[in-house]
Parts: structure tokens; C-alpha cells; sequence
């Protein structure tokens, strides 16, 4: 696990697992709002690097901030600021947890080490680095999901090609 | 636990001021930035103003965006603030292609390099123009090349649009022509490279080429009749 600071004292806290077996569960009590402790969880082939996600983080705590999330709680609305897209339900089924994933990276705001600890509990899973999100990665995937054409990974990583997006996307 | 990005250094040190925004170096995140600010002008009616200011804003970080999705390299954007008016991108650590130039000017010109300075800008217009963007301001100021991978960077799109007309192509050009004479005479004739390499990566190049010439006659402003 890992504690990144994000902006104004906000840190983020993440946690990645490989062969989960209960997103099902996680799946469903995160729907009825009963997850304690509340907590982000994306779909980590997705992810092909840190960065992007703390540029989703930065974002979601700023309109957390002023009152004006999109969604029901900053959680997610850290996975739907990630997307890049403006469709909220579509970003949460793409880019968060489905019921068939088994490769998860859970992310807390401002967690306190017993709550890391109860997410780990909380996930059937197991923990693996988060250096290894690079090699896992669906390049494949995201170039589809972000329409991220080859003549700009010619110049750029897929991850800054990612940040770009999401950044921008209340701009296009 | 580890904690990263050093919450120490989130300092604005004030980079520059221009007429429109302010330039800020800053920390993101971890990583160094840069944070541009587009300031209110008192003297326009505050609705007005903050709809212009937000209206340009965003246009920059969509030109911005757009040029990288054409092959062009520009800054990694961070963060657009629509309130506080102000986009967050990566600090790109580099030289401007003007202190490159002013360099050679007065110690002597290295072929080789400015060979390649040259090939890789007229690439980047004819790619940015293919694809239907116009940077509006470009001057060597607004190109930096990244130390290390010796790669060309284009900043500031806060005067680009969307266009495919040759008239805004030409002009485009035109400027960056009329720059480079007032700046760099001393270079030898570094447009005639610039043109040689954008005919080579644009595909329309032949009536922007056409264009130009009549810009060239004119000057960037079309006359008005009527």
C-alpha cells in the first residue's frame, strides 16, 4: 500500500489486489451505500500508472470541495473523474468494479491505517506492489476507452495521454 | 506507510505576467508545474469578463489536447480550475528555441542542430494544420526543446482555434515568418528549412504554399473593402 498527498493536506491511499474473489459482494454493498469503510475501487487493468488517478483525485476533492460533485460521494466520484468521460453510469461500469473482476486497485481518502487494514480485510484478494499496474495494463483497452489514437503515443506515455483527458474533460 | 510528493514545496513562485494571465511554477502532486492564471480585466462588465475568461480557457486546454492527439508534443495538462481560472501542466524542462537561436547568432551557427530544430518545427506546424489546428502565436519563444530527448515542445495555444482554411494556415505561418526575420536574421534563412519540412509532413501544403504568398504581399491583416 501506498500513501500519496494530493492537494491542501488530502492524501489518497491505495491498495492493489490480484485474484479477488468477492467483487461481487464488494460490488453490491458499494450500490446499497453500506461499504465501511468507504472506498474507491478501479477496474486496475485500466490503470496503467499512479498519476493519472491522483489527477482524478485532484479533481474530485476540488469539486468535493465546493459542494459540486456529480456523483453520490467523492469514492466515486474519483472513478468517474478517472473515466474522462461525462456519462457517470457508463464511467462506473468501465472503469470501477464489475462482478467477474479479480484485479482491483482500492483507493481512500484520508485513510487512517486501521481503515487500510479493514480494506484489505474487506477485499478476498492479494495484495501485490503497485509497480507492477504498468505491466498488467489493457493497453488495448484504454486506447480504446480514452480514443487515445497512435500518433500521440508516439510522443506521449499512456499515462500522461490519460492525465491529459482527464483534466480536459470538463473543457471539451 | 510512505508518504510522496513533498508538501513543502507548494509554493506559486511568480514566472512571468503577461497582459492576459499570470505564470506561476508550482508543485503538483509531486511533480513540478507550471500554472497559468487568466486574470479578471476590471474594465470589462463581470459577467462578460468571467464568460470570455472561461471561454478561453477552456479553448486552450482543448487546443492543448488536441495537438497531442495529432503527434505534436505539448505540455501534459494537470489541472483546469473553471473557477479560479487556471490550467496546471507539466513543467517542461528545456530551452526556448529563441535563446537556441540568439545563441547561434552570436557564437556561431551549429549546423547539425539547427538542422534538426528546424526539420522538427516545420514537422509539428504541418501535423497541427493537417489536423485542422492553428496555433495563432507561433514564435521561437513558444518552442522549447525538452533537455535530453531534444524534443521539440510547443506552449502557449491560448491564440489557437480550429480552422482548414488556408488563409489561417498561411497566416499562421506568416507570423512565425515575420519572427524569425526580426529575431534571428543572423541564422541564415532558417524559414526556407521550416517550409522544406512542413511541405515533407503536410499534406495540403500546396495551398497554404499559395497563401502565403499572397499573406506575404498583404501582411497577416486582410484589407477590409465595404
Amino acid at each position: 500500500m501506498k500513501v500519496f498527498e494530493v492537494s491542501n493536506g488530502n492524501a489518497l491511499s491505495f491498495a492493489l489486489f490480484t485474484d479477488v474473489t468477492n467483487s461481487k459482494e464488494l460490488l453490491d454493498s458499494m450500490r446499497a451505500g453500506t461499504l465501511e469503510p468507504e472506498a474507491a475501487f478501479l477496474n486496475a487493468s485500466l490503470v496503467p500508472d499512479v498519476f493519472p488517478v491522483l489527477v482524478a483525485a485532484h479533481k474530485a476533492l476540488l469539486s468535493n470541495s465546493r459542494d459540486s460533485l456529480s456523483s453520490r460521494t467523492v469514492h466515486s466520484e474519483l472513478v468517474y473523474c478517472y473515466s474522462g468521460s461525462k456519462h457517470i453510469s457508463e464511467s462506473l461500469k468501465r472503469f470501477g468494479i464489475s462482478e467477474s473482476s479479480n484485479y482491483v486497485l482500492a483507493a481512500r481518502f484520508n485513510a487512517s491505517p486501521e481503515e487500510m487494514e479493514a480494506i484489505r480485510k474487506l477485499v478476498k484478494g492479494t495484495e501485490v506492489e503497485l509497480e507492477g499496474l504498468e505491466a498488467k495494463a489493457d493497453k488495448a483497452q484504454i486506447q480504446k476507452h480514452y480514443k487515445i489514437p497512435g500518433s500521440e503515443l508516439g510522443i506521449s506515455s499512456l499515462s500522461d495521454a490519460i492525465s491529459c483527458r482527464v483534466a480536459a474533460r470538463d473543457a471539451l | 506507510m510512505e508518504i510522496d510528493g513533498d508538501v513543502s514545496n507548494c509554493s506559486l513562485i511568480l514566472l512571468k505576467q503577461g497582459a492576459e494571465a499570470r505564470v506561476f511554477e508550482s508543485n503538483f502532486v509531486g511533480r513540478r508545474c507550471i500554472i497559468k492564471e487568466r486574470f479578471s480585466k476590471k474594465y470589462r462588465h463581470p459577467s462578460l469578463d468571467s464568460k470570455l475568461t472561461l471561454k478561453r480557457l477552456n479553448a486552450e486546454a482543448r487546443c492543448m489536447t488536441k495537438a497531442r492527439r495529432l503527434g505534436v508534443q505539448t505540455p501534459v495538462l494537470y489541472a483546469v480550475d473553471p473557477l479560479l481560472h487556471t490550467l496546471t501542466f507539466q513543467f517542461v524542462e528545456g530551452t526556448s528555441v529563441k535563446d537556441i537561436l540568439l545563441e547561434f547568432g552570436q557564437s556561431g551557427v551549429v549546423e547539425e542542430c539547427l538542422g534538426d530544430i528546424s526539420a522538427q518545427i516545420g514537422d509539428a506546424i504541418g501535423k497541427l494544420h493537417d489536423g485542422g489546428l492553428i496555433h495563432g502565436d507561433l514564435t521561437t519563444s513558444n518552442m522549447l526543446i525538452q533537455n535530453g530527448t531534444n524534443q521539440l515542445v510547443l506552449i502557449d495555444f491560448g491564440l489557437s482555434f480550429t480552422s482548414t482554411l488556408p488563409e489561417d494556415k498561411a497566416v499562421d505561418l506568416y507570423v512565425l515568418e515575420r519572427a524569425l526575420l526580426s529575431m534571428h536574421s543572423s541564422c541564415g534563412n532558417v524559414m526556407d528549412r521550416i517550409l522544406a519540412a512542413y511541405r515533407k509532413s503536410s499534406k495540403q501544403w500546396s495551398s497554404t504554399m499559395n497563401k502565403l504568398a499572397q499573406v506575404r504581399q498583404r501582411g497577416r491583416k486582410r484589407t477590409m473593402v465595404g
